[in-house]
């Protein structure tokens, strides 16, 4: 692309959709103009449009970075506008000579640029206020910043308050675990075999046909899982820790298979008797908990 | 059986048993067999010892070796069936006799058995020297119906997995059921004991455990027990199963056994045990006798508790979690129970019978100082009230229970119990309600004893007797010795003397000696001018279960000044005594009233009489009298009784007079107690009781609102909310039982119109609805169980249109509501079961009271298909008994054959048990009251019918013989539905006119009234044989028909249930004969027609059983069978009472029959009684039609016996080699 098209067209341009991007591109256009303007003081003719662009691309970057650490240095000594000494102290610190400056400001050969087009940065849209806002309290000075709206902060419940009163709560435990309870067992009732009560409706009162169980006592004497919970919770066992671990061992290789007692069963000839005689220390005796031993090997005569 | 004078222990065996091996080494849970073997070590005591007699019941036994020869053995068990089938007779009298005489028969205390081996002749003619005979007896079991019990649940997996398991039970000396043995509690011997089982099983027996050692091919492994303490056998116990092992944290030497995964409920509730340990040792002084003790708990036990030597085998269902509060106390008391019978039963045995008492006594006894520690003395005091009031209902009820039955001479006609259906003269014939009755009545003595004596002293008896035990114990070659392990009436009353110096003779005369209770009346009156009580007792001494009192009685009057007692002299039947009083009636003063326990209160005196100074009276408060006490005082008296008084009976007794006292100072009185936290709960739980039947009478005056319902509402309901009940959390037991009790209470209420108040019932239904249990420890099935009872309480009947079926349309609305609750709590227990159940149980008994009033239409099904073998046993017994409720109610024939079907088969003993024990107390039809003219009686019930006569009678008959306790139950119901006497459904006989030989007239009463009270129980039958057969019996057993009874023997295939392994053998007979003849030589010219009667009863047992066994003989394997010759050269000995039947059929019969034709009352009548002639007469009437009836009778009998598992083993009578 010829320079000069560039140089020229800083007013031109299609014009923007918004006025929030007219105004950017207002901006681009400037720094491509500047770019240009440079590349021709170089002695430049014509350059690859995306040439152009990293070079406008680079310049924006290190504007930005200037303005940037500018800022930084001078809310870094609590202001909010920086002043030439800080955008000095920046460009120092960016390794950029700063003495040359005025200089090379001063060259001869420097194209002058037309100023851009006076476009109105772009007014943020107001955001919809909702309710008042609040004042600061006392103790915060004026000058900082104002509260946000209150929609912001202030929490709007989606659910309704659960009711605390304490009859209610009961009665609707109560309720609503006889409600479960009765679908469960009409459920049960539906899906299975059923006794009634009455002849000439027998869907009245169903009740889930009696079932005999190969072992009764277990059901009926062990608590349920659900109580076993609580039962772990409250149930102090301190005496069952002690034997419980001794017990547990013995216990298992009483009761298991014959193979894995035939490493044991070579022991107790040695070792149970001497065990036996030392049944006055901590060590249960008991002679359900000793091992099994093996036969002896009889003579045939 | 009586108390002996001499101190030593006579045997009643020429032998002494030293040491006995038992060795079971297969236990087939499949086919549920057992086979083993025996050796009995005995030192015969008399020379030339050539018959040894064993207990021995269902075992089939292989061979018998003594000294390692051969020996035959007669293997003859009377009480398989009592009477034959012959018999037409049906009256109970004839039945009791029977049965006492076949139980006396093989009773070991006698010296007799079932089971009678011949010491081969090489033995006992090798002289005088007294030599060791070693009795070895092979034998098996094959599905034992009583002794063993095997539980094996029908699922997949082995043995082990599946928790099959076995045990022995028994009631009484049972062990015979399962070896041979000398199943006598006096004869002690030491025992080794061998069981092989599965590798996965543990077998669990009495004694010490030496080694467990694999068998060669490691599958199985071998139990060695050594039992070096003398023990009875029927002491010894066995339980094999896949029990989890858990060793007593506290005492080692403990062991526990539990069923697959009951560990964690196993070791909750053993967690405690040991300190009855230490409680029994510390009052007696004495270590545990034995080296271990093991306890194992059993599915389908045969009761809760059984004590065997160093063991005990209780119900798997009092094991229970931690979060179980009604249990806990229930599964203590069954331990300490168990232990206390460790000493007294187990390790001390009973000399005889009669000498029962003493150990059942004492080790209730000892058991109540436990309750007393443990529970407190309200609770003692309370269980002691109950146990009296107990006592004394059974005996004023049934006639007097007897401790120490004395039978003198032997001699059945001194009856000592003439009032009661059954015999006491042993264990086994009597009711078990009787026995339980005798049990309690045992430990109540006992605890007079200890008022007589002081408690001190008793413990130093029982200390003195338990040393001289154990020294006994350990002399381990001195057999000799070891009846010092034995204890007697005789012995035991010279040691309290010894130690006491004090005699309680009139005090064991009165309680001990005599049946009975004593019943007082008193009443009072105050005398203002002498200042002067006047107090009369009276006693009732002349209705059945009560005597006479003579003696001193204590008397508490709590005056204005204090309490004070007065001791009076009862002399005569009535009598007054003259108390001075202390105080003058100045209630003017404020003054506090000093109480018997030094505590003063203040009381309003306000409702007092002004002119008496008296508050309360009380007769015998401690209880030292067996009595039952009416005392009349005013309702006042009562009400500051139950105030004030501090001692728990004496509040008890004034709740239950308060009850005819409906007034509002009751009803504040009562109130006042339920409120009272320091008082007992179970008063205030009695309290409420008395509260709803006061409500009740009051209820056209009643003021607020229902009795109880404020009163709950503040203690247990919340602040805010008093329709709400708190979330429960059972902390205060006391609070726990009262709220359990109160809606139950409260539901009795009535309004006027005869119905529960509206307001209770919704009440009752927000306590349900509102019901919380989440933040509970403790589980509230019992509590909810309560509430179901509430809403069955709640029940009145139904407004009936007649014959209106009952629907669902019209159902009353608030039935509807308690029916919804009852369907979902009873489908929930489906989901969730709760701990025993105890919901559905309560369902179910609310379910058939909706059916008995009358809401829901009456039906069966539903608790037959929850009866049914498989569900928790809690449950089927609660659905049995309202089967048995509806059978009655319905009158339906249908349900009662069910049940008693079920009766005859059902897998679990207990079950059986309970199903005729509740069909006694729940009868479907009673026998009309009292032998009043025969003729009148009748029965309204189309129950009552030939078929069920005939079925029960065999049900007692034969059908129970493996258990006595359950024979027992059937002679209880059988007593239940037709009394004594003949059961007047059954046809008349045809004979209006007999003779009573013995009164020498005519009579016109040809059904049966035996002398009541008059007759020895051997004696009523002996008239009835005569007068009180039917005309087919009359055919039978009636007067001599001797060429009938001849032939139809020979017609006979089988007369009775064969037993296994049974061997006939003669010289039983003979010995029996002989018996007779003794006998009969000693009675002749006074009661002929007794004796001949008895004999002709067993002459008739005996027949279809010789011809039987006739069959049997045939078959020539058996070793214990003897060629006939042999038997004649032993009927040519000596013979001991044998018991046995005399035989008719055999090649010896001529002879024999010429022998003892005296006691074949059929010759007899035939041939000398021409008196009878019309008897006679009607018999060749009779005679063909009578015979073809027993012919088919027989046949049916014979097609069901062979059918029958029994019949078919002892057809295939085994074989020798091994």
């Amino acid at each position: 692309i010829p320079l000069g098209v560039i140089l020229g067209s800083l007013s031109g341009g299609k014009a923007a959709t918004s006025p929030a991007e007219n105004y950017h591109l207002a901006r681009r256009r400037t720094l491509q103009v500047v770019v240009s303007a440079l590349l021709t003081e170089c002695g430049f003719d014509s350059a690859e449009k995306a040439a152009v662009e990293t070079l406008t691309e680079m310049m924006q970057s290190y504007i930005t970075e200037i303005g940037r650490c500018a800022k930084a240095y001078c809310e870094h000594t609590a202001r909010s506008i920086p002043t030439l000494s800080d955008a000095v102290v920046t460009l120092i610190e960016m390794g950029f000579k700063a003495d040359t400056l005025p200089l090379y400001a001063k060259r001869s050969q420097r194209m002058v640029i037309t100023a851009p087009p006076v476009t109105n940065p772009p007014v943020t849209p107001k955001a919809l206020s909702a309710g008042q806002k609040r004042t600061h309290p006392a103790h915060i000075p004026c000058h900082f910043p104002e509260f946000p709206d209150p929609h912001t902060y202030i929490k709007t419940p989606t659910f309704r308050e659960p009711v605390s009163d304490y009859q209610v709560v009961r009665e609707k435990a109560a309720s609503q675990r006889r409600d479960v309870e009765r679908a469960l067992t009409r459920f049960m009732a539906k899906t299975g075999e059923t006794e009634s009560l009455f002849k000439d409706d027998i869907t009245a009162f169903p009740l889930i046909a009696a079932q005999p169980s190969t072992i009764p006592y277990l059901s009926a004497l062990l608590p349920s899982e659900l109580e076993l919970q609580t039962l772990e919770e409250t149930d102090s066992s301190e005496q069952d820790d002690q034997t419980d671990g001794e017990n547990g061992i013995q216990h298992i290789s009483q009761n298991d298979d014959p193979g894995a007692d035939k490493e044991n069963a070579m022991l107790p000839l040695s070792a149970v008797v001497p065990a036996a005689k030392a049944s006055e220390d901590n060590v249960i005796d008991n002679p359900y908990l000793r091992p099994v031993k093996k036969p002896k090997v009889r003579r045939k005569k | 059986m009586n108390r002996k004078k001499d101190k030593g222990f006579e045997s009643p065996r020429p032998f002494k048993l030293t040491h006995q091996v038992v060795c079971i080494n297969n236990i087939n849970f499949q086919r549920k067999s057992v086979i083993g073997f025996v050796e009995l070590t005995i030192f015969p005591t008399v020379v030339n010892l050539n018959r040894i007699k064993l207990n021995s019941k269902q075992c089939r036994i292989y061979r018998v070796r003594v000294n390692e020869l051969e020996a035959p053995f007669i293997y003859n068990d009377p009480t398989l069936e009592v009477c034959h089938h012959e018999s037409k007779q049906r009256n109970l009298n004839y039945f009791s006799s029977a049965y006492t005489a076949a139980v006396s028969a093989v009773d070991p205390d006698a010296g007799h058995g079932e089971l009678v081996i011949k010491v081969p002749s090489e033995l006992w003619k090798q002289g005088d020297d007294l030599k060791v005979l070693k009795v070895y007896i092979e034998f098996s079991l094959d599905q034992p119906k009583g002794g063993l019990h095997f539980v094996v649940p029908d699922v997949e997996g082995s043995m082990a997995e599946r928790g099959a398991h076995v045990f022995s039970f028994g009631y009484q000396n049972s062990t015979r059921f399962w070896f041979p043995c000398v199943d006598s509690y006096s004869e002690l011997c030491t025992w080794k004991l061998e069981f092989t089982v599965d590798a996965s099983m543990v077998a669990v027996s009495c004694g010490d455990l030496v080694e467990t050692i694999y068998t060669h091919d490691m599958r199985k492994k071998t139990f060695h027990y050594v039992l070096p303490i003398p023990t009875a056998a029927p002491n010894i116990s066995l339980a094999v199963g896949p029990f989890e092992i858990l060793v007593d944290p506290y005492m080692h030497e403990v062991t526990h056994f539990c069923l697959p995964q009951l560990l964690p409920l196993l070791k909750h509730s053993m967690s405690y045990l040991h300190e009855i340990f230490e409680f029994y040792e510390e009052i007696l002084t004495c270590r545990y006798p034995y080296a271990c003790f093991k306890t194992v708990f059993v599915d389908e036990a045969y009761v809760q508790v059984s004590s065997y030597a160093s063991m005990s085998i209780f119900s798997t269902n009092l094991l229970h979690s931690a979060m179980i509060i009604d249990q806990t106390p229930l599964t203590r008391r069954c331990l300490a129970q168990a232990l206390a019978q460790q000493f007294f039963g187990c390790f001390i045995s009973r000399m005889s019978w009669a000498d029962e008492w003493v150990l059942k006594g004492i080790s209730g006894y000892i058991y109540g100082l436990y309750l007393k520690k443990t529970f407190g003395v309200n609770e003692y005091r309370h269980w002691i009230k109950e146990e009296l009031d107990k006592i004394v209902e059974y005996e004023l009820k049934m006639g007097g229970v007897l401790l120490h039955p004395t039978f003198s001479g032997g001699k059945e006609k001194d009856n000592p119990t003439p009032h009661l259906h059954f015999s006491i003269k042993h264990p086994h014939t009597l009711s078990w309600e009787y026995y339980k009755m005798f049990q309690c009545k045992a430990h109540l003595v006992m605890r007079l004893i200890e008022n007589r004596i002081s408690m001190e002293f008793m413990l130093q008896v029982f200390n003195k007797l338990l040393s001289l035990a154990s020294t006994a114990s350990s002399q381990k070659y001195q057999s000799h010795m070891w009846s010092q392990m034995l204890l007697s009436t005789h012995a035991f009353l010279k040691s309290i003397s010894n130690v006491s110096g004090k005699d309680i003779g009139p005090l064991i005369k009165q309680w001990v000696d005599q049946s009975a209770v004593v019943k007082f009346f008193g009443s009072f009156a105050f005398n203002r001018k002498r200042n002067v009580l006047e107090l009369e007792i009276r006693q009732d001494y002349t209705s059945s279960g009560t005597q006479k009192y003579v003696g001193p009685i204590k008397v508490t009057v709590q005056e204005l000044d204090g309490s004070f007692n007065h001791t009076l002299q009862i002399e005569e039947n009535s009598l007054k005594h003259d108390i001075p009083c202390h105080s003058k009636s100045r209630r003017n003063k404020k003054k506090k009233i000093p109480l018997m326990n030094g505590e003063e209160v203040d009381m309003d005196l306000s409702a007092m009489d002004a002119d008496s100074p008296l508050l309360w009276i009380r007769i015998d408060p401690d209880m030292s009298i067996l009595r039952k006490v009416e005392f009349e005082q005013a309702d006042f008296m009562w009400q500051y009784q139950l105030r004030y008084e501090r001692d728990v009976v004496a509040q008890e007794e004034s709740i239950s007079a308060l009850e005819k006292f409906p007034t509002a100072a009751s009803r504040l009185a009562l109130t006042d107690i339920l409120e009272q936290e320091q008082c007992f709960y179970k008063v205030r739980m009695q309290a409420c009781f008395c509260l709803a039947k006061i409500a009740n009478a009051m209820v056209s005056t009643w003021q607020g609102p229902p009795a109880m319902k404020s009163l709950f509402t503040r203690m247990f309901c919340c602040k805010s909310c008093p329709n709400i009940v708190k979330t429960n959390h059972f902390l205060s037991f006391q609070s726990y039982f009262l709220q359990k009790t109160m809606p139950v209470a409260m539901a009795l209420l009535r309004d006027v119109q005869n119905l529960c108040p509206k307001d209770v019932l919704n009440f009752i239904l927000d306590l349900i609805k509102y019901n919380d249990n989440r933040k509970n420890k403790f589980s509230d099935n019992y509590y909810r169980a309560e509430l179901i009872e509430a809403l069955t309480n709640s029940l009145t009947p139904a407004i009936s249109i007649t014959n209106e079926v009952r629907t669902v349309d019209n159902l009353n609305a608030d039935v509807r509501l308690i029916l919804e609750e009852i369907t979902r709590f009873l489908n929930m227990e489906k989901l969730l079961p709760s701990f025993r159940n105890t919901i559905t149980v309560s369902c179910l008994s609310a379910i058939r009271q909706l059916q008995k009033n009358g809401h829901i239409p009456s039906d069966a099904s539903l608790f037959k298909s929850y009866a049914k073998y498989g569900h928790f046993v809690d449950v089927r017994v609660a659905a049995l008994e309202a089967l048995v409720d509806y059978t009655r109610v319905e009158r339906s024939s249908v349900d009662l054959q069910w049940l008693l079907e079920m009766a005859q088969n059902d897998p679990a003993h207990y079950v059986r048990h309970k199903i005729l024990g509740m069909l006694c107390k729940n009868p479907p039809f009673t026998k009309t009251t009292d032998p009043a003219p025969p003729f009148t009686k009748t029965t309204d019930s189309a129950l009552c019918n030939e078929a069920l006569v005939d079925q029960l009678w065999k049900l007692m008959n034969s059908g129970t013989s493996h258990d006595w306790r359950l024979r027992c139950d059937a002679v209880n119901l059988y007593y239940a539905l037709f009394g004594l006497t003949r059961p007047s459904c059954l046809p008349l006989p045809e004979l209006g006119l007999v003779l009573n030989l013995k009164e020498k007239k005519a009579v016109l009463n040809p059904t049966i009234k035996p002398e009541l009270g008059v007759g020895p129980v051997m004696d009523t039958p002996a008239s009835i044989g005569i007068h009180g057969v039917d005309p087919i019996s009359l055919g039978v057993c009636g007067v001599g028909q001797p060429p009938l009874s001849l032939k139809r023997k020979a017609e006979t295939p089988l007369g009775s249930p064969p037993e296994p392994g049974q061997i006939l053998q003669q010289q039983e007979d003979d010995a029996r004969g002989g018996r007779f003849k003794i006998r009969l030589k000693r009675r002749i010219g006074f009661n002929t027609m007794e004796d001949e009667d008895i004999d002709m009863e067993t002459v008739h047992d005996s027949q279809a059983f010789i011809h039987h066994h006739l069959n049997l003989l045939e078959r020539p394997s058996t070793p214990g069978k003897e060629p006939p010759s042999v038997e004649q050269s032993m009927l040519s000995m000596p013979a001991t009472p044998v018991p046995s039947f005399p035989k008719e059929t055999t090649p010896l019969s001529s002879k024999h029959g010429g022998e003892h034709g005296h006691h074949h009352h059929h010759h007899h009548h035939e041939h000398k009684k021409k008196k009878k002639k019309h008897k006679h007469k009607h018999k060749h009437k009779h005679k063909h039609e009578s015979k073809d009836k027993e012919k088919d009778r027989e046949r049916d009998n014979s097609q069901a016996y062979s059918n029958s598992p029994a019949s078919g083993r002892s057809l295939r009578s085994p074989s020798l080699s091994d």
